[in-house]
């Protein structure tokens, strides 16, 4: 069973993508700020990070981003945010995917299953 | 065309962390870029000079370890831009924004600076090393790099095989000098079309489209591994297909002094009556450092027998340097030393205020700044004696370090 790290801020957002992910098969460990998810990130080996940008505790979802990819170069991140302009920083670059938030999570759960699928088959 | 537009979309980025381990002592205390040359510069001022003299003036320089002497150099003597009119040289030392790594390699040093380069938005960046010596109009590069729309264009310049083998990045290039294959520092290098005993060498200097840039050192930081353009993010390039050109530098000098062999032998081309690296030009001046302390000095002309004479050839001698009644032939004479009566300097570099009793004899030497060389001391005379008390090179060159007390009970005591 795959393991999904969800960093999300927002209570009720997060309950309904974890719940929705369980349904799908997948295992979800949740982080609600940049700082615990970079640590969950190090302990407990995610297979893909979903991340969300706009994060309280003064650091935003992109440097935890860069700061778990520092840690575990080749774990997907896919950056699930309600704004597209974060996709002209740099630094969204580094992520998998860039994902809006909508009610739909088919998008979401797309790019999961492609981050997963490529992880594969880099270790193959 | 465009004018100077490629050159205001154009950051430059001068690495400047190399830590210089095969020039040791030189190193010691300081950082690759800020080793003194020339007696009145530091090896960064030669990359800045060219920034300067081809209009570029958004300059980062990206320090790390022993930054200290680079920092304030920059400070005295490179506060000459205007911040207020978009011109700047700023130093930037790791931020640990994105971990709390140092610098791991070249390209690690711009993926950490990123942010930086997210906020300047520059169309271009030419990315340089702080520790190269040549001269060049970066203007001519980035006319062709963005004339050729290349992701990359590296700078290259034909250099014997013989030169080139395991010590050099060498470029394989196909139709219109699009870079097929980088090697870096192969054993054989294979030569560059049409010729027999030349091969194509890089010389670390790299215009990059912004995005191109940024893409390519992102890819680079999630690959495990080294971080350095030339070793793989380059060849990285090719690989995946990114336009990499090859742009032939029109000079012919460029040196990198990695070893304490290359500096000295740097120094014994400026001495000489037409070296090949031109200090003068007005055309493309150096800026150096900016110190003062007097013109040079040299006095005692000789004449009736016992009196002191001092003869100076092919040598340079810095400002606020006084030579009193001593002989100085190939040799580079740093600001403020002084050389007292009766002693004889050969082949040899002297950096600033060191100074140098009388009847002293420095042969095939460098003596960092700062030191004090006793009545009667020898250096360069007797290699197992010089090996026991300062460095030798392998070419034999004694290097004393800056600031250390000489060896005492044996001084001079071995003619």
């Amino acid at each position: 069973m795959a393991r999904i790290l969800l960093v999300e801020d927002e209570e009720n957002v997060r309950l309904l993508y974890k719940q929705e992910l369980e349904e799908q098969g997948y295992e979800v460990l949740c982080a609600g700020d940049g700082r615990t998810a970079v640590k969950m990130a190090r302990e407990m080996c995610p297979d893909v990070v979903i991340m969300d940008i706009n994060l309280p505790e003064r650091m935003d979802g992109i440097e935890s981003m860069s700061r778990i990819l520092s840690h575990s170069k080749d774990t997907p991140v896919i950056l699930n945010t309600g704004y597209s302009e974060y996709q002209d920083s740099f630094m969204s670059w580094a992520a998998d995917a860039y994902v809006l938030k909508s009610a739909d999570l088919e998008p979401l759960l797309e790019a999961i299953r492609d981050a997963l699928e490529k992880r594969s088959q880099a270790r193959e | 065309m465009h004018g100077t537009w490629p050159l205001r979309d154009t950051l430059v980025m001068v690495l400047a962390g190399g830590q210089g381990e095969r020039l040791y002592p030189l190193t010691k205390d300081r950082a690759k870029p800020a080793v003194p040359f020339a007696g009145d510069f530091r090896l960064i001022d030669f990359t800045l000079s060219n920034c300067l003299n081809s209009g570029l003036r958004r300059i980062y320089v990206l320090t790390q370890y022993k930054s200290e002497s680079l920092d304030q150099h920059l400070r005295t003597s490179w506060d000459v831009f205007s911040p207020e009119i978009g011109e700047w040289i700023t130093t930037r030392p790791p931020q640990k924004r994105m971990s709390d790594d140092w610098y791991l390699g070249t390209a690690d040093a711009i993926y950490q600076n990123v942010y930086t380069l997210q906020t300047e938005r520059p169309r271009h960046v030419l990315v340089l090393s702080g520790d190269h010596l040549y001269r060049m109009d970066y203007s001519l590069l980035l006319e062709e790099h963005t004339r050729t729309a290349a992701h990359v264009t590296v700078a290259c310049m034909e250099r014997p095989l013989a030169e080139a083998a395991g010590n050099l990045g060498v470029l394989v290039v196909g139709e219109n000098d699009a870079v097929v294959r980088l090697e870096e520092k192969p054993s054989r290098p294979a030569p560059s079309p049409g010729r027999a005993d030349t091969c194509l060498c890089s010389m670390g200097v790299y215009a990059f489209q912004t995005e191109a840039l940024v893409r390519s050192v992102i890819e680079d930081a999630k690959r495990s591994g080294g971080h350095d353009f030339a070793r793989d993010v380059l060849p990285a390039m090719v690989r995946s297909g990114a336009q990499v050109h090859a742009y032939r530098f029109p000079g012919r000098y460029w040196r990198d002094v990695g070893t304490i062999d290359a500096y000295w032998e740097a120094h014994m081309d400026l001495v000489r009556v037409q070296p090949v690296l031109n200090l003068y030009g007005r055309d493309w001046p150096f800026r150096g450092e900016t110190q003062h302390g007097g013109p040079a000095k040299i006095v005692f002309a000789g004449g009736s027998p016992g009196t002191p004479k001092a003869e100076v050839f092919n040598s340079l001698i810095c400002h606020g340097a006084i030579v009193s009644g001593a002989y100085v032939c190939d040799s580079v004479i740093g600001p403020g030393a002084r050389i007292e009566v009766g002693s004889r300097i050969e082949q040899s570099i002297i950096m600033d205020r060191t100074a140098i009793g009388r009847d002293v004899r420095i042969r095939r030497a460098i003596i960092d700044k700062d030191n004090t060389i006793p009545d009667g001391a020898r250096i360069g005379y007797d290699i197992d004696w010089d090996r026991r008390h300062f460095t030798v090179s392998e070419g034999g060159v004694v290097v004393m370090p800056k600031r250390v007390p000489f060896p005492r009970a044996d001084a001079g005591a071995h003619e």
